[in-house]
This record gives structure tokens, sequence and C-alpha cells, in this order.
């Protein structure tokens, strides 16, 4: 009697562990970082996602030619989404330690990487064996990506802002497409023609939710020549009258000349959404924006053309500039990171492949002739062969971009703990864009202490 | 090994056992002797330790401690003072009171009075009920994109202006006003959720004895009168109960501002405590904080649910 | 609930039949009806042929009732690039996962509590009792800070179904309505099973669970309902876009893909619960008010 019962007991007992141990295997099998058969697995993210077909297909093929090149290693990618780093996703994988072996973040994510202790120290790594083209890349974003002066991240996308604006609907205002506003007066007057023309259209569209708000808000600030913290990255910096010219000059756009359209609380899919209807003369943003806005919106690339940054009274002070870079996850061989950054080399950094394969690029739906990515240093042997590519190929007319490159304004980065940060600033730019009656001066003070306490915090 | 394991089963049935006979000695005895029945509780038990009563403990713990770079300190009450001096502390409490008191207002009202409709309905009933309960069955992302870009749509081309002013009522700038904010997320969540309430209501209705109202009938009661002294004493646990958890559910609101107001909204007039928490927890990389947050949070609700004793215990 | 048309309810039926009660009456309906449908069909139906209109007809002003240039493609861009049949599965696949799990492990635990008296077992349950009062937004830190390392494991369970399934299983609720239910089945029944030496699980499979059916199926449809309509815990435990569940996928494309496409996503991904809703609405209506009521 006694021993049935038992063996139900145990049975049972099994079962409830079973659960655990199960998963157990589950995730183990994550990890798939062993060399079988002498070959070496990494994972890595980032891959484009279903939507954007034709770098999704451009990304297979990458990997495919890379292992035919590398029959030792094997690529395994992972997509995490139309936004590689979406904060708090980036944030869970960190903390889960659920990162890819190789994998994807923002220049300012370096802190919050750090923080969760899952990257790696590369410095021996990232050499010339590895990434041929090492050495011209641009030493000021290898910078970036340093903390005491070893390596943590290579670069592999470096941008700043401009004015983008859309030629059709300057032509319709009947203002100059080869001439775009210089100055945020001029921007406020062309934004107001624009508007004229009717079926809510906005002039100059402005983001205003979900962080985005907060980055153009820094970028708006860099413009007029100020910086978000002092020198010293210990206090707000941004409560003054620039901050305030700022948001005075959105607030004239969206209330005083009603030029900014009314659909606000924007971030980054809706703003380009508009845009790519052809509902926005003009918006900041990186060259790529007007990549999106073809490759996802279903937009069309000949309406679009950009400027440099505009200023108060003359040309921008500084813009915005950030990156993006691929970190290596604590933990793997020697083995995995050379053949991480073999990958990287190939498929980001080499002149002719990967990114740089203007040749594949020009008859597809994606743009040839960008500005962008700007990785290597000027003067150096890859900068050339890039610009001589990119040249030969181009399927944009180069002249959209002509005003923009030849009127280069100074790069700022972005402020440490910016994610933080923006998503306070996010509360000062909807609260001009939403509140016809909105106190500058006490939006900024508030947004002003809850950075400042958020530095305190963090320190 | 005795014949038997299971206490009470040998003994007279209806009543409830007394501890079997002479007590066996030692705790580790009578888990022995009884090993079916702990075996059957041990996998539900070990997932409340391991998710439910450890992490509770956890929390608790986190609260008090700040983890940088892998490295764990005590901090005392550092992160409480930190989160409660955030300027968005009191104002994410003020919006979140604000929300709890439209909801009960609105999703808590207009269930009870749509139940008691649908109860005298002779007709289309089945049709009624299978309205009501229809955006349950919705994901609740699904019907908040609906709300986001369809109904709550600031232009004229968004389908309650258009609505609005097709009766020439003034339009409204909807998630972007921020006096609309809470009402317009209130009404997109009524619209989600009541379904449950007025199912719910409907069947604490339907046991209301047809006796009651046929005296107060006889009493010369009105439906209002009708409604005031039978209808709602009869319910009033039911009412009570739910009152309950619709507080401790408002409480948490959290995808409404995330989706409709993409996060804290116009001038934060959407940011919830929940939302600060998420924020906190992984916008901010300071997980402590939040745990923080959250243990105050627990202190409110468990404030609330001693009032709610109070009063529901002296009205017995 | 069907035949209830004998009792009385608020209004006599003799009032609703006679002269002016039955216009009031049928008026009323009518109204109710009218506004009902409005109400909640609407949006349904604006949702639906809003996702079939282009950018710019969703732009004008007024808005067109029936779509004048329908896009079916809308919906097939959405099933495609949002890969809307993985997330359906994600959530299929871990709705089932939580139903199996809970009417395992809870079913068993409500029947040893109620039956086979085990060592605090009191105790154990008003343990269990106070995890009710506990929001579940307190605990998500803690939770999932717990989830991402297991204590004594070191598993993590990030991406794995497991940390969706376990965690529901510590559902009070659940073995509180269990526990009621077979508090209720005599012990005559049990004693009798003994005496035939039947062991306790196999008294469990013969004879208490065919008699629970209708509690095990609330406790089902409340475990579907459970994980068909969270959001923020699959969100931070499923963060990997092959594991996420259908709620949380359309967000998260959300930001980057056209407004009419995330709502025609939102459309499909509504449609085969609202299937299985008007299939069994009898049984999943009947069976949530009379569980409900039971707690």
């Amino acid at each position: 009697m006694s021993v049935p019962q038992y063996r139900k007991a145990a049975a049972l007992a099994l079962v409830a562990g079973l659960g655990l141990s199960l998963t157990a295997c589950s995730t183990k099998s994550d990890d798939a970082s062993n060399e079988a058969g002498g070959k070496v697995t990494i994972t890595v993210d980032c891959q484009p996602v279903g939507s954007q077909k034709e770098l999704l297909q451009n990304w297979n093929d990458d990997v495919a030619e890379f292992q035919r090149q590398n029959p030792d290693i094997v690529i395994k990618s992972v997509s995490v989404g139309e936004q590689c780093n979406n904060p708090p996703d980036f944030t869970a994988r960190l903390a889960g330690g659920t990162v890819t072996d190789v994998f994807y973040g923002y220049m300012t994510d370096l802190a919050q990487v750090l923080d969760s202790g899952q990257a790696m120290d590369i410095t021996q790594y990232a050499t010339k064996d590895t990434i041929p083209t090492w050495d011209s890349i641009d030493p000021a974003l290898k910078e970036v990506f340093s903390d005491g002066g070893k390596l943590y991240a290579v670069p592999v996308k470096n941008y700043s802002m401009g004015l983008v604006y859309n030629k059709v609907l300057f032509q319709q205002a009947g203002l100059d497409v080869n001439n775009p506003p210089k100055t945020w007066p001029e921007v406020r007057a062309a934004a107001k023609k624009i508007a004229a023309l009717g079926n809510g259209i906005a002039g100059y569209a402005e983001y205003s939710a979900g962080n985005t708000g907060g980055w153009h808000f820094t970028s708006l600030l860099y413009s007029q020549g100020g910086q978000v913290l002092t020198a010293d990255g210990k206090k707000a910096d941004f409560n003054n009258a620039m901050g305030k010219q700022v948001l005075q000059n959105l607030k004239d756009m969206r209330y005083g000349d009603n030029s900014m359209g009314s659909r606000q609380l924007l971030q980054w899919g809706d703003l380009l959404t508009n845009a790519a209807a052809g509902k926005v003369g003009m918006f900041i943003g990186a060259p790529d924006t007007t990549q999106a806005i073809v490759s996802q919106f279903q937009g069309k690339f000949q309406d679009w053309a950009m400027g440099p940054l505009p200023g108060q009274d003359g040309p921008a002070k500084a813009t915005l500039g950030g990156g993006e870079g691929y970190f290596f996850k604590k933990g793997l061989t020697p083995e995995q990171v050379k053949a991480g950054l073999k990958w990287i080399a190939y498929q980001k950094l080499t002149p002719g492949k990967g990114q740089f394969d203007y040749v594949r690029s020009k008859p597809q739906n994606y743009p040839v002739g960008l500005p962008q990515p700007l990785l290597f240093a000027n003067g150096s042997e890859a900068q050339k062969q890039e610009l001589e590519l990119r040249k030969a190929n181009a399927n944009v007319d180069t002249a959209n971009f002509a005003i923009f490159e030849a009127n280069p304004v100074p790069i700022k980065g972005e402020p440490r703990n910016a994610q933080a940060i923006y998503a306070v600033l996010d509360a000062a730019m909807s609260g001009v864009l939403t509140n016809p009656n909105a106190n500058i001066d006490a939006l900024l003070k508030t947004a002003e202490d809850k950075v400042n306490q958020l530095l305190a915090a963090e320190s | 090994m005795t014949l038997t394991t299971l206490p009470g089963a040998t003994r007279k049935p209806g009543r409830p056992p007394a501890p079997p006979g002479p007590l066996p000695t030692g705790l580790g005895r009578k888990v022995r002797d009884n090993l079916t029945g702990h075996a059957f509780l041990i996998g539900a038990v070990l997932c409340f330790v391991v998710f439910s009563w450890y992490p509770m403990i956890r929390g608790v713990v986190m609260s008090f401690q700040r983890t940088r770079r892998g490295e764990t300190t005590w901090v005392g009450w550092d992160n409480y003072a930190r989160i409660i001096d955030d300027p968005s502390f009191w104002t994410a409490w003020k919006n979140t009171f604000y929300f709890t008191v439209l909801a009960l207002v609105l999703g808590y009202a207009v269930p009870f009075f749509v139940a008691i409709l649908l109860n005298e309905f002779r007709h289309a009933k089945g049709y009624l009920r299978i309205l009501v309960y229809l955006p349950v069955m919705l994901p609740p992302a699904s019907a908040l994109f609906l709300f986001k870009y369809y109904a709550y749509d600031p232009s004229e081309a968004g389908l309650f202006n258009a609505i609005l002013k097709a009766l020439h009522l003034p339009t409204s700038q909807w998630m972007q006003s921020p006096e609309m904010t809470m009402p317009a997320m209130v009404i997109a969540s009524t619209w989600m959720n009541m379904g449950s309430a007025v199912l719910i209501y409907l069947a604490a209705l339907q046991n209301i004895p047809g006796e009651l109202y046929e005296a107060a009938e006889l009493d010369g009661a009105g439906i209002w009168r009708r409604i005031r002294h039978v209808t709602i004493p009869q319910t009033r646990l039911i009412l009570a109960l739910l009152a309950m958890l619709q507080i401790v559910a408002t409480m948490q609101l959290f995808i409404e501002p995330l989706i409709l107001a993409n996060g804290a909204g116009a001038q934060d007039s959407a940011t919830s405590v929940a939302y600060l928490i998420y924020q906190h927890g992984f916008f901010q990389n300071d997980l402590n904080g939040a745990a923080a947050l959250g243990v105050i949070m627990l202190v409110v609700l468990a404030g609330f649910s001693a009032v709610y004793v109070r009063l529901t215990a002296k009205q017995d | 609930m069907a035949q209830d048309s004998g009792t009385r309810t608020l209004i006599s039926h003799a009032q609703l039949r006679r002269g002016r009660g039955k216009v009031i009456y049928w008026t009323l309906l009518a109204v109710v009806v009218v506004v009902f449908t409005l109400v909640f069909l609407g949006p349904l139906y604006w949702m639906v042929t809003g996702a079939l209109k282009s950018g710019q007809e969703i732009a004008q002003t007024p808005p067109t009732l029936f779509p004048k240039d329908p896009q079916p493609q809308n919906y097939v861009d959405a099933w495609h690039n949002l890969d809307l049949a993985k997330l359906l599965f994600n959530t299929f696949y871990y709705a089932a996962g939580a139903v199996a799990f809970q009417l395992v492990f809870d079913t068993a635990a409500a029947y040893s509590l109620s039956k086979l008296r085990p060592v605090f077992g009191n105790a154990i349950l008003g343990l269990m009792l106070t995890t009710l009062m506990i929001p579940a937004m307190v605990l998500i830190v803690p939770q999932y800070v717990t989830v991402i390392d297991l204590p004594i494991l070191h598993l993590n369970l990030l991406d794995s179904p497991f940390a969706i399934w376990l965690p529901l299983v510590a559902n009070a609720f659940n073995i509180f309505l269990l526990k009621r239910f077979f508090d209720s089945i005599p012990e005559d029944l049990m004693a009798a099973a003994l005496m035939d030496g039947a062991t306790p699980l196999r008294t469990l499979w013969s004879i208490i669970l065919p008699m629970s059916r209708p509690i095990l199926g609330v406790v089902s449809i409340f475990a579907v309902t459970a994980v068909w309509k969270d959001f923020l815990w699959p969100k931070l435990v499923m963060p990997h876009p092959e594991t996420r569940t259908v709620s949380v996928g359309i967000y998260a494309f959300s930001g980057g893909t056209p407004m009419n496409v995330v709502v025609a996503a939102s459309v499909i991904a509504a449609i085969p619960t609202v299937i299985v809703f008007l299939i069994f609405q009898r049984n999943i209506m009947s069976g949530l008010t009379t569980g409900s009521l039971k707690g």
C-alpha cells in the first residue's frame, strides 16, 4: 500500500521539479557559444526587421557571404526591433544578461552598459589584424566608446543633425528649394508659408514624447550655443536665455502661427509617418531619417533635401551628433571576440562591402549618396575609397545634401545619462506644444530641478 | 507507514476531522505520514515561494540597497528620499488618484446601471450581453491603438471630433490636452473593461429574490426607491468587493498612459505611479528606486484596504 | 440565466405589458440596442474599415464612412512585417501552458488543502491569500530580478515560457476557488473511495475532477484571459522579438510602422479571441459569473 504511494509522491515531486529543470535546458541552449567541430559561433543583434525588406535581404546575404569566406565562423543573427536600442528593452536585456554576444548600443549607452557589468574590454583585440580599416576610423569615435583607456565597443555609425525639408512642399509654398532656412526666424517664416497650404500640413514638426522630445530639445539647444549639462556634468545648464529661446521658437510656431500641425506628442515613428505622407514641411534629423521615410514609411526619396541645422541669428553654433556601435558581451572566448570583430569589419567597416556596398544598394529603394555614416577620419585611405564609391553609385541627387555637407556645423555629443534626461525634457517640449498658455520659465525650472535631482541621485 | 495516510478518511464522514489519534512526534514524521498530501501541495507552494513570497521580501530589501557596477551596498532610506524628491512623484500620485476617482465614477457606476437595465429586458438579452463583453476579448494593445489613432485624433479627422463637430459641439484635443488626458483614458479603459463588471452585476441581480421587489411595490415604492432600498442593499457585498478590486486595479494604471499618451503625456498629465516604476526601473537604470516606489505603493494600498475593511465591517 | 423570464425583477412583467409600460419598454429597448451597437460595435467597425484606408484618406476631414479606395495591402503588410503568425502562436502557446500548469498545480494544491490536511495547511492558505492584497505592480521589480536569476538555481528565465507559466501558478484566487469547490464535495464520497482502496490521486482523478468540470473551466478561462490581457510582465520577461506576445509585439512595432498597418495588426490580433468568444460565449459568460460570484 505504502509503496505505490511513495512512488506517486515521488512522481509528483518530480513533476514539480521538472518545470524548473526544463527551463535549465531551455536557457542553456541560448548561449550556443561552444566551438562544435572547430567552428566559432557568435550571436549578433540588430538584424533588420521584416518590414525593412531590402535591408534584411542585404544583411542575410552578407552573413552568407561572410560565412563562405570564413568557414569556421557561424553568425547567428537576432532582430531586436525597428529601433535596435529601445531603452526599456535594452535595459531589460542588459539587466537580464540576454544581450547577444555582439550587441548594438548607442554611444550614450556606455555608462549603462558598464554599470550592468555586461561589456568586455576589447582593447587588445581591436587592431588592424581583425579590422583592416581600424586605423582609418575617426579616433574621436573610438574615444566615445572608451572608459579609462579601455575600449568597449566598435563604432559603426556616426551622424549629426540638420534641417530636413520636403522640396515638393517648398515649391508649392513658393519657397526656394535650393536655399533652405538658415536661422530659426527663417524657419518660422517658411513654416508659416507651408502650413498655409492647408490640408493638415505642418510647416515644421517636432517630437515631444518617448524621450525623443528631449533628444531634439538637446539638438535645438546646441544650435543656440547651449549645453544640457555644465562642463563637470553635475548640474543642468539649460534653464537660461538659450533654453528659453528654443521653447519660445516652438511656441511661436505652434500657437503664434499655428504652423506645426494639430497632432503633437509625436515620437520617432509618428513624425516620420506624417512626413512620408507629405504632411510635414521641415523637421530636424540626421540624413538617414530620409532613408527611414523611404524604406519604412513609403515616402519618396526625391522629395527630400537637407540643409545644416539653423541657428538663432546665423549658422547653428553646434549640432547634436551621435552614433552607434557594437559591444561585446563579457565572457566571450578570444576566438569569439575575433570572429565578432571580423564580422563587424566586414559588414560595417569595409568600403564596398556590407553597409558600404553601394553597388548593391544603388538599384534598391535605399539611398546612396547620404553624407553618412562619417566613420572614417578625414584624409584617411578608407574615407577616400568610400567617398569615391559613394559618388560613383549615388542614386540620390547628392545635390540634395550638398548644402548640408558644404556647411558643416561643429558636432557635440549627447549628455551623460541621456535617456533619463530626455524623459524629463519631454515634458518641457510637450508643454509648449500642447498648451497655448504654457509658461516657458516654469517648464524649464521644473525640468532643471528634475535633472539636478537625477544627477544628484546618480553620484 | 500505516495503512492510510489520510487523516479523517476513516472517521465519521461529514465532520471536520480531529487531528489524527495519538500525535506522532516531530514535523518530519507528520510530513512523512501524509506524503501524498504534501506532494500535491509542493508544486504550487514552490511557485508561491519563488515568485510571490520571496519577491515580496526581496522588494523591501532592494529598496534599501543600491547596485552600481555589479556591487550592491546598503543605502538606508536614500532610495526613498530620491524617489520622493523627484517632482514627478507627486504628479504621478495626483494623476493616479484622479484616474482612480474618475474611474470609480464612470467605470464603476456605469456598469451597475447597465446591468440593471439589461436585467429588465426580456428581449435581445444575449445580443446585448455579447456586445458589452466583446471589447474585453480584444488584446488591450489592440483596443488602445484604436483609440489612440482613430478616436482621439486631435484633428477633425478623428472619430470623436468628427462626431462632436457633426453635433455642433466643441471639439477636443483629447490626449494632447492635459485636462482631457485622464477623462480620455478613463473612457477608453471603461470601454475596454466594463464587460466583466456588467456580467458580475447581472449574476448578482439575478440572485435578488423577486418577492422583495413585490413587497416594495406594494408599499408604493417607485423605481428609484426600489433600486435604493432593494437592489443596492441586496448587491452590497458584491458592490463593495468590486469597488475594492477596481481601486486596486486602477491604482496600477500603466498600459493606457503607455500607449495612448506615449508615456508621460502632455505636460506629464498621464504619468502614473506604475509608469514611474517602469521609468525608474527600465529607463533610468534604477531598479532600487523602482523597488522603493513599489513598497510605497503597497503601503498606500494597504491603507486603502484597512479603510475598506473598517467601513465594510461597520456596515455589517 | 436564460430561462429566468419567470423571476420577478425590478419592474414587474405585468407593468411592462400594460399600455404605457409597453411603449416605454419597447422604445427603451430599441434605443439601448441601437446605442449599444454603436458604442460597442461602432469602434470595431471603424477599426476594421479604417485599417483599409490609405494614409491620406485617414487624415481626411471629415472622415469617410467607407474606405473609398480599400487597401487590403495594409493587412498583408501587417501580417508579414509584424510576423503576426509567430506572435499569435506565442500567445496561444503561453496561454495553453498557463492553463496546463494552473490546472495541474493549483488543482493539486487545492485538493491537498481541502481534503488531505497537510501540516500548516491553514497557515499556507492564509499566506497564499495575503498575496491577493498585493498588486502586481508592487512586485514587478523584485519578481523581474528573481526571474532573471532564480535563487539557488541561478537560472535565467528571460525569454523562456516558464517565466510566464510559473508565476501564474502562484495564483491564490484560483486555489481559493478550487478549494471552496472541493470543500463542498461531501466527505462520504472520499471515504467510500478510500474504503475501496483508492489512493488520493485516484480519488482526485476519478471522483473529484469529473465533478469539478465547471470550476476547472472557470480556472482555465481565467488563465487564458490573464495571459491574453497581461502586458507589462510579458513585455519585460519576453524581450526577444521571437518570444513576444501579440500585444507586446504590436506595441513594439508601433513606433516604426505606419499607423494604418498598426491598426490592421490590431484587428488581426483580435480576430482569434473574438471568434473563440462568439463560439463559446454561453459557457464563458456563465462560467465567469458563477466563478467570480463564488469567490
